[in-house]
């Protein structure tokens, strides 16, 4: 069986599991563990769409 | 002094942080398991081996040790196959059982790739986090 996922989703995939994993490490109550995977994912996202359209524009 | 600190705090069992280690890096979560975090354990176990199987299932290539090319090539090498082998006995279940995929270069394979070696450093996340607990630096 073989997989090919794109671009978009192999780095969302990467920022779920990256997110999971900081909040479960970083933090000591649930809520926060919760709270800053949260905002771990959010910041992925903001670079990883930050980023690609700031790629675009240097393209042109 | 660590000891002191892991008997002071009763919530954490008395483990040997190093057999903690082995056994964290080994199998992704039972180092939390052995410390009675089981909720923990079984979410790291996850978010570890579900990378690590995607991973395979896009045919992502292992990184191999080299001792050819240049510094940049064999660090690139040399780091890749220490988050390879983070990942513990999924790495070596995967190459015992001849996990060979094709030499080519497709962005599949490479995303794949890269999805082995995060789901290693992932582990090294855990790995570290179990350390922490065994020692009681944190609960």
């Amino acid at each position: 069986m073989n997989l090919s996922l794109n671009h978009l989703q192999i780095s969302l995939l990467f920022a779920l599991f990256a997110s999971v994993m900081l909040g479960l490490v970083t933090k000591r109550t649930d809520r926060a563990r919760v709270r800053y995977g949260l905002y771990c994912f959010g910041c992925f996202l903001l670079a990883l769409f930050g980023i690609s359209w700031f790629m675009r524009l240097l393209h042109g | 002094m660590p000891a002191t600190s892991v008997s002071a705090n009763t919530s954490v069992p008395a483990r040997s942080p190093w057999l903690t280690v082995a056994l964290a890096w080994f199998v992704p979560g039972s180092g939390h398991f052995l410390l009675g975090r089981r909720g923990r354990a079984a979410i790291i176990f996850v978010t570890v081996l579900i990378p690590f199987i995607l991973g395979l299932l896009m045919r992502g290539p292992m990184f191999q040790p080299t001792s050819t090319g240049d510094v940049l090539s064999r660090a690139i090498q040399w780091g890749g196959l220490i988050a390879d082998v983070a990942n513990g006995l999924p790495y070596f279940l995967a190459v015992w059982f001849g996990y060979a995929p094709p030499d080519v270069a497709t962005h599949t394979c490479d995303y794949g790739s890269k999805l082995l070696v995060a789901a290693g450093l992932l582990n090294i996340l855990a790995v570290v986090d179990a350390y922490e607990i065994a020692t009681g630096q944190k609960d």
